[in-house]
């Protein structure tokens, strides 16, 4: 436990997490990050995802990956005893998260309706696939579901390919961000009503919510957004391109950055090419001006044109591994990397938090907890 | 009542990640004001394919929900006009590259003098500090240096990016959650703070899996198409007229599975027998449940599966996505009446609050739409206005 430090802004705050695998223990765990106190609620025999490629007795990868900043208590809510163990802490707390699949809250007798007659105060939050309403409530949803319900597969990946999803799962982890989003309008709302209420969202809704561009598209131009690799719908160029010993990213998708790029190649030529005249026609004839530029960018090493690009003032970048991105000065700089020594593991790490607080800084207060590390500890 | 009413934001933002922040923050009740340069407005407001009637839609769509102040930051006039907002905002956002709000006496330290309890948060592309704090960075840049984009796409393909721009967007909601936790900080102290994110950041705190993956097994993890990083089977598999998904990840949805797509036999397979061995022989087990599935159509398997239980979708193109049932009984797409555009469409807001939702309710400003409303908040008189829009300081 770390002392003597400022308190944090979400302190006071008491969070009973009730959530599994990853878009509620993300959301949660974002509310830990900045001092709420979360009371990580699990089964008997410990959350699902301790178990998975557990890699010391009760702990596994993912299961730090999403568990910091939280208290254990284990509660069979299968009981009497665990369900009015559940209720008297619920009567304390101020927010609840949950990402059973709809209907199992309720059936545990542990529903937003049952929680409000115990504390008309709490924000009872819920993260599933589809929402608590609408034809598919019921239906069980994963993160590659909802990317490919939402259409972010149909505008992922090469043309021609076989169906890619975005490579993390970003749906999860949106949901969890739109939830922690609706929590905090929710306590803001509580100041002036005095009351908690229902939160509830879902990866579909998520999906759709990160697909603005691709529904303005779809409304603005009755064009269906297409899978495009690592290009821009609206812009070129602004795409990776290859170089002698692999790829690098550029986006030079104005004007005046176009004409820098073009110059820095070698291609000043093609800022007057009536193909490439304007951004509508070099979104037009981009096969070709990718053709163009790779002609030149082929046949030196990526560090040679992120120099040059640096140089210019062209936005360029690497395209890391996840071992090379989580070594970068930068990521090092902003403090992305959080170490700890955890008990059977040894020297753990997990990602830091990507907001800075300049007064209320999120931090680690403390570790992943062993399961049922706090029973007997809770008031 | 929406729960961010009373909330006062400026807005001093364009593109995309700090937009999407503050719009978030309008769907849910807070007075946005948007400040944009005259004559143009901000970049996006420029035409691309995507408009209607002449206004751009992506500025449309990134906007809604705002008032919008014209005023030029270059006139000293302009920059004291916003100053006396931020005096009477509890919120704002900014995502100049770093130095130029300094320049304009518009940086938090400064904004800090005239309003201690205003929450200042800043979108970048690399975020305030660190090597790389003053170069420009895009959703596509952020992608690359992730790692996101070495995980996405098929295993031996040119590399892909996510379709969405994810680090945009999240570097958005990251934001609005700083910018509400400091809320809640400032409504206990008094003291305003500054709130500094980025897409590199925003987007290297959704590599959760894939980092951890890294840092137990030393390795770097790949693309895997649309399949799972630590199950199977949970990908895309082909039907006879195109691909659908499945999500069978544990063994009791195994078991669904399988007898769904009559195939038990594969349940006694020692290959596929445990969630360890179905991992490590996924294309074995793709090739044997694809000799079955690509004999019927998408739609006959995601109606056995729906009766089975076992998470499966289609693969939905946006004229899919934005049509469907559950998308609509959801209020994902919602209707809004653009004073130039007309009627256009919008989508909706992703979290539902039962007592005080958010809504979607009002299209983005014209360029100054609410200048003079603005300017009389102030107390600025009829007079000054005039002088302000004649000296080309307001529009």
């Amino acid at each position: 436990m770390v002392t003597n430090n400022p308190p944090g802004a979400l302190e006071g705050l008491r969070v009973i997490d009730q959530t599994q695998v990853m878009a509620g223990p993300f959301c949660s765990m974002l509310l830990g990050d900045l001092g709420a106190e979360v009371i990580k609620v699990e089964p008997p025999e410990g959350e699902y995802t301790r178990q998975e490629r557990a890699i010391a007795p009760g702990v596994s990868a993912s299961f730090l990956a999403l568990n910091r900043n939280k208290k254990s208590l284990a509660l069979d809510l299968k009981t009497p005893e665990g369900v009015a163990r559940l209720k008297k802490l619920a009567a304390t707390a101020d927010v609840l998260v949950e990402n059973y699949r709809p209907g199992v809250a309720k059936r545990l007798g542990v529903d937003f309706e049952a929680l409000r007659q115990i504390n008309p105060r709490l924000i009872y939050c819920s993260i599933s696939g589809f929402g608590q309403t609408g034809p598919y409530a019921s239906r069980g949803g994963f993160d590659l579901i909802a990317q490919g319900m939402s259409g972010i597969m149909s505008a992922t990946g090469s043309e021609g390919g076989p169906p890619v999803k975005v490579g993390v799962p970003i749906t999860d982890l949106g949901a969890g961000l739109f939830a922690v989003f609706g929590i905090l309008c929710a306590l803001r709302a509580r100041k002036k009503t005095g009351r908690g209420q229902f939160v509830d969202t879902s990866l579909f809704e998520a999906g759709l919510a990160l697909s603005a561009w691709e529904a303005t598209e779809y409304w603005y131009t009755g064009q269906i957004p297409k899978r495009l690799g690592t290009a821009h719908r609206l812009n070129a160029p602004y795409q990776a391109f290859k170089a002698s010993d692999g790829y690098f990213t550029v986006g030079a998708s104005n004007t005046k950055l176009w004409g820098l790029f073009a110059e820095m190649l070698g291609l000043k030529q093609l800022i007057s090419d009536p193909r490439f005249a304007d951004t509508g026609k070099r979104l037009e004839n981009r096969a070709e001006l990718e053709q163009l530029i790779e002609q030149v960018t082929a046949k030196q090493t990526r560090a040679h044109w992120l120099e040059r690009c640096e140089k210019a003032g062209i936005p360029a970048g690497p395209i890391y591994s996840v071992a090379e991105a989580l070594a970068d000065p930068q990521a090092q700089a902003r403090n992305m990397t959080w170490e700890y020594d955890y008990p059977g593991v040894g020297r753990a790490k997990s990602l830091g938090n990507p907001v800075k607080l300049s007064r209320t800084p999120a931090r680690l207060y403390r570790i992943p907890p062993r399961l049922g590390e706090d029973n007997g500890k809770i008031e | 009542m929406k729960p961010l009413e009373g909330i006062r934001v400026i807005d001093l933002t364009q593109a995309m990640a700090a937009p999407f922040c503050t719009m978030n923050l309008a769907d849910m009740g807070a007075d946005v004001i948007k400040i944009e340069p005259p004559g143009e407005g901000e970049q996006t407001r420029q035409l691309g394919a995507a408009n209607k009637n002449g206004h751009s839609a992506t500025f449309m769509t990134m906007n809604r929900g705002k008032r919008g102040l014209a005023v030029d930051l270059k006139q000293p006039e302009g920059v004291e006009i916003v100053r006396k907002l931020a005096a009477t905002a509890d919120v704002f956002v900014q995502n100049y590259r770093p130095g130029v709000v300094d320049r304009l006496g518009l940086d938090y330290q400064s904004l800090h003098k005239v309003n201690p309890r205003l929450v200042y948060c800043q979108i970048s592309g690399f975020g305030n500090t660190g090597p790389y704090a003053s170069r420009g960075g895009y959703d596509l840049i952020a992608q690359g240096m992730s790692g996101v984009i070495s995980v996405t796409g098929d295993e031996d393909g040119p590399p892909a990016k996510s379709g969405v721009p994810l680090a945009d967007l999240s570097a958005g909601l990251f934001a609005a959650y700083g910018v509400l936790a400091a809320l809640e900080h400032r409504d206990r102290t008094g003291e305003g703070q500054l709130v500094d994110t980025s897409l590199l950041e925003a987007a290297m705190a959704l590599t959760v899996w894939e980092s951890a993956e890294y840092w137990t097994t030393g390795k770097a993890p790949r693309p895997v198409g649309s399949a799972h990083r630590n199950s199977a089977p949970y990908q895309a598999l082909r039907a006879s007229d195109g691909y659908f998904n499945v999500g069978a990840a544990n063994d009791k949805l195994f078991a669904a599975f399988c007898a769904a797509i009559e195939r038990k036999d594969l349940l006694s397979d020692p290959r596929f027998s445990s969630r360890s061995s179905r991992l490590q022989h996924r294309k074995v087990l793709q090739d044997e449940i694809e000799s079955v599935t690509k004999k019927e159509t998408r739609a006959a398997w995601l109606a056995r599966l729906e009766k089975a239980g076992v998470p499966a979708g289609p693969i939905n193109n946006y004229a899919e996505a934005l049509a469907d049932p559950h998308a609509l009984a959801r209020d994902m797409v919602v209707d809004l009446v653009h004073p130039g555009a007309g009627d256009i469409k919008a989508l909706g807001v992703p979290v539902k609050l039962s007592e005080t939702p958010g809504a979607v309710e009002r299209a983005a400003p014209l360029l100054g739409e609410h200048t003079a409303e603005i300017l009389k908040e102030l107390c600025y008189s009829e007079s000054q206005l005039k002088a302000l829009v004649s000296r080309g300081v307001v529009q």
